[in-house]
């Protein structure tokens, strides 16, 4: 069993607090993805896990045991980095077997595992050449195979796509996949993508300036964000927001700003009858952000000018201005002919309305 | 060299921490574990260097730093204690104030001045590709591989008043014979000259490499620019060579500082102690008067300079490169 | 001139270089590097050819074409010419393998870590190689006599060795801070040491560097003078001293003096010769 517990965890550099309080339990052979802007702790927090780094406070637990006073080599993991950390002056065999030998391993065991990895990572052809020969590809995957080659409790991911350019960013995102099924381990995995914490995670970690904001899989994340912060950083184009002031009008709620005015629709009444005559923050998707007539009973729909257009072959995105400066991000079908500053009719989808209290961000349910 | 972070070519990438388990014990374990393994293997890895370091630096420091209180003859050492004595006799000594120090801060000076700006002229000079580059590149290393001991040797010979080629030649010229080695300030510039012989292709090589590691686009803006060639140099080199520039000088000038071997070979401190330096001063009083004591003072006083000035000059440098600008 | 200048009506911005028509500037090179090239190599040739004359025709510049090898042989024929010899090899040889693996852990330390122990040592170093030499020189001649090393190979290495520590260390610094650290992560994951990580993974990829720094120490050593003088005496005469000696003991034998210098500029050059690409890699600052 190799559940990685963080209880507490806290990282200090000085005056300087790192990485505040962070408890997470990565169940067995699950794949969890820290994800987060530069800064907010999560390379620090994956490095408290593999030995890097000195945990401060608090304590981590590999496979039940408590790993604080274990250096790295104890703690039976392996990680990649994202300048992949490959030994430079080693063949990729040696490469490879490094780890084995370290734990003398008998040579033939050893020919063994690496052979078996390089043929599930495809590289057994690079056995005998050296990392600088190699493509940015290459080299990464000769370092998943550095990782899988030892059969540890746990993999350690740092930014391991980071290096690469989109397309192989991409390739590589299948190729993490297909290793997940064929070598299935608890797997910690750091980003500043949220693209990869959506595409690669069981659940999906999002951190902020040492804070963990939320913790759930990738579509609870997604549809029901718990900050204002995790919203706007999971999926592009980003959630729209605008500022609201909630009004009564004719027995109903209504969020109200310059020029734009919908209704809030049932399923928020309730908790947001306290914020009458309050002002509150309104989220919404793109891809909920419709064009045409509203049935009239929603009411959750706007006039608005069409500001820009960017068009993407697969759908076309649509910025209408709304509330006086803000821009309203919408998702239509790339076909539509929509001109500049023509003049078009939106409406929200009332199922996928998300409101945020402004001074503590935090969502309003 | 890699005293400032100017001359740091890669970006961050130095590690921060590395674990330390032994930092959660309980407070009363003892120094051994609580300084942890981190710690422990620092200090393995100066042990050996700093046990040569305290042996055979700091122990003589400190012995020498004893031995200049004390009347300690090399023909008889009775070692008593008299106090300030002998840094007084030094201090107030004519050769060692009017002299010797005045020629070590002049030297010192003109040394650094000379060999950067010839050294950067050859660097700049050479950092284009021409036929020969690399001859004349080794060719430019050759001062650097003579001892200046023997450098001084060979600029001694060459310069000898009597049967030295350059008499030769003067004489040829129809100058007659003129007995440099016996007057002060051509001693002094032969010194010099020797000194900018060994010392040039040290700027030269160190300056050539940092020109080769500048970028290329500010030059391609200053193209674009209509700059003229001096202009380049002055307003695009010279800022970008600065940190480089700033090492160089700051570590010469301590060396120039304690100059013993060109000195001693060609002129011994001559004539009559002229071109004397401070390093020869105190050869002088310790084995030649044979009065250690007085050569330990001497000594110490002018390693309590050199510091002082090291680091008075690393300030001044520093602000004055970046005034300029 | 570009259009845009012309038009903005400003003054030319060119200089004297630019003045000089493209032949004028060849020929301003070339002049300045033939200079270059006679200064430097003419001491060095005018050395070698009075190595070659015999004793009394060094006087004498104009004349005499007589060539002789006698000088070499001489020399060559003092014992102590040749034990110098040897021992400024042995010597050279011995402090560079020695302070070079003593020096490589202490650039490694001040690479990889921060903190009290590591800006105190950096502070050390740098302390102990702003001290003029003659300061701790001349209180070593007690020390190696008390301690029954002087004028022998101990009491000549160690006091090089502590130079070297200073000198180097930084250089060392420079190298490891050029190695990217993730590769010494990745190799405490995989089941090192510290120890281990640097010896396996960091230390071979500073080889190039060491290398340049191995050349750089040993022509250092060899040609090194004051300490020879102070520490040593007839037990172990050092190269550069016995051919200084030429000067003030045997009154001014030029010819055997030159000869002395010549040979011993031999083996620095053949060193340097060879190692000149690693040179200008190690000196990189």
């Amino acid at each position: 069993m190799a559940e990685v517990v963080l209880t507490d965890v806290n990282k200090r550099y000085g005056t300087v607090h790192a990485v505040k309080d962070v408890n997470l339990t990565v169940d067995d052979e699950e794949f969890v993805v820290l994800v987060g802007p530069s800064g907010c702790g999560k390379s620090t927090t994956l490095r408290m896990i593999a030995g890097l780094e000195e945990i401060t406070s608090g304590t981590v637990s590999i496979g039940g045991r408590v790993v604080n006073e274990l250096p790295p080599r104890d703690r039976d993991l392996a990680m990649v980095f994202q300048n992949y950390a490959l030994y430079q002056h080693m063949t990729v065999y040696d490469n490879l077997a490094f780890g084995l030998r370290n734990r003398k391993v008998p040579e033939d065991r050893v020919r063994e595992e690496v052979n078996k990895a390089a043929s599930i990572l495809s590289i057994t052809e690079l056995l005998k050449r050296r990392p600088g020969q190699l493509s940015g590809g290459q080299q990464q995957r000769v370092a998943l195979g550095r990782c899988i080659v030892r059969h540890p409790q746990v993999f350690l991911f740092d930014e391991p796509l980071s290096n690469l350019d989109a397309k192989l960013r991409a390739n590589m995102r299948i190729e993490l996949k297909r290793l997940r099924e064929r070598v299935p381990t608890t797997s910690i995995y750091v980003t500043h993508d949220q693209v990869e914490a959506m595409t690669l995670g069981d659940r999906v970690v999002v951190m902020r300036d040492g804070w963990v904001q939320q913790v759930g899989t990738p579509l609870e994340i997604y549809n029901r964000p718990r900050t204002l912060f995790v919203a706007g950083f999971m999926g592009s184009p980003p959630m729209n927001f605008i500022e609201v002031n909630l009004r009564e009008a004719n027995g109903y709620l209504y969020a109200e700003a310059a020029d734009f005015r919908v209704r809030v629709p049932p399923v928020s009444d309730a908790a947001l009858r306290p914020y009458m005559e309050r002002s509150a923050v309104l989220g919404v998707r793109p891809e909920h952000v419709l064009l045409g007539e509203p049935a009239p009973e929603n009411e959750t729909g706007f006039d608005g000018g069409i500001d820009v257009t960017e068009q993407l072959g697969s759908e076309m995105l649509v910025g209408v201005g709304a509330a006086g400066t803000e821009i309203m991000m919408s998702r239509v079908d790339p076909q539509i002919g929509l001109k500049l500053h023509e003049k078009v009719r939106l409406s929200l989808n009332p199922a996928h309305l998300h409101f945020f209290d402004r001074d503590s961000e935090q969502a309003i349910v | 060299m890699g005293l400032s972070d100017g001359a740091r070519l890669m970006g961050d990438i130095v590690d921060k921490d590395m674990a330390t388990p032994g930092r959660n014990r309980a407070p009363g374990a003892s120094w051994l574990s609580r300084i942890g393994e981190k710690e422990r293997f620092m200090l393995l890895l100066i042990a050996p260097a700093a046990s040569v370091l305290i042996l055979f630096q700091i122990v003589p420091i400190v012995i020498g730093a004893d031995a200049s209180f004390r009347d300690w003859k090399l023909y008889d050492p009775q070692m008593t204690w008299i106090g300030w004595e002998h840094y007084i006799y030094v201090l107030t000594d004519p050769v060692f104030m009017g002299l010797v120090l005045p020629n070590t801060f002049l030297f010192m000076f003109l040394s650094v001045v000379i060999s950067l700006v010839l050294g950067l002229a050859l660097a700049h000079l050479l950092n284009r590709d021409f036929v020969g580059q690399r001859i004349v590149q080794t060719i430019v290393l050759l001062p650097l591989m003579v001892a200046p001991v023997i450098a001084a040797t060979m600029m001694r010979w060459v310069f000898n008043d009597q049967f030295g080629v350059v008499a030769a030649f003067i004489e040829w010229l129809g100058f007659g014979q003129i007995a440099w080695l016996a007057e002060r300030w051509p001693s002094f510039f032969i010194i010099l000259f020797t000194d900018a012989w060994i010392w040039t292709p040290w700027f030269t090589i160190i300056l050539l490499a940092g020109l080769k590691s500048l970028p290329r686009e500010p030059y391609e803006a200053a193209a674009i620019d209509a700059a003229g060639a001096w202009r380049v140099f002055t307003h695009i080199t010279l800022p970008m060579l600065r940190p480089v520039m700033l090492v160089c000088i700051v570590i010469r000038a301590i060396d120039a500082f304690r100059t013993f071997d060109q000195v001693w070979v060609i002129t011994a401190g001559g004539p009559a102690r002229g071109t004397e330096l401070f390093s020869v001063y105190a050869y002088i009083e310790a084995f030649q008067n044979l009065n250690f004591g007085r050569g330990s003072a001497a000594a110490v006083i002018g390693g309590i300079i050199i510091l002082v000035v090291g680091m008075i000059m690393y300030r001044i440098l520093a602000r004055v490169l970046e005034v300029s600008r | 001139m570009t259009a845009a200048n012309a038009a903005l009506g400003g003054p030319e911005r060119r200089g004297f270089f630019d003045a000089l028509a493209p032949g004028g500037k060849r020929a301003l090179f070339l002049l300045a590097l033939a200079a270059v090239l006679f200064i430097f190599i003419f001491p060095v040739f005018w050395l070698m050819l009075t190595s070659l004359k015999p004793g009394w025709e060094v006087f004498y510049v104009h004349r005499g074409t007589e060539f002789t090898w006698a000088n070499y042989v001489d020399v060559l024929q003092e014992e102590i010419v040749v034990r110098a010899f040897i021992n400024s090899f042995v010597i050279a040889t011995l402090a560079t393998v020695v302070s070079l693996t003593v020096t490589v852990t202490s650039g490694y330390m001040l690479s990889r870590f921060k903190g009290r122990i590591a800006s105190t040592w950096f502070a050390t170093i740098y302390l102990f190689r702003c001290i003029p030499y003659i300061s701790w020189v001349l209180p070593l001649y007690f020390v190696t006599q008390w301690w029954g090393i002087y004028d022998s190979y101990l009491g000549l290495l160690l006091p090089h060795i502590a130079v070297h520590i200073c000198f180097f260390s930084w250089i060392m610094k420079g190298f490891f801070d050029g190695i990217d650290p993730s590769m010494e992560h990745a190799a405490l994951i995989d089941g090192c040491t510290r120890w281990g990580a640097f010896r396996r993974v960091a230390l071979p990829a500073a080889i190039p560097g060491v290398a340049a720094l191995a050349i750089l120490c040993w022509l250092y050593t060899w040609n090194e003078f004051l300490f020879a003088l102070i520490l040593t005496s007839y037990e172990t005469p050092m190269i550069t001293v016995v051919m200084a000696q030429f000067v003030h003991e045997l009154g001014t034998e030029w010819h055997l003096m030159s000869a002395t210098a010549v040979m011993a500029m031999g083996p620095a050059m053949i060193v340097t010769v060879f190692g000149q690409k690693y040179v200008i890699q190690g000196l990189r600052v």
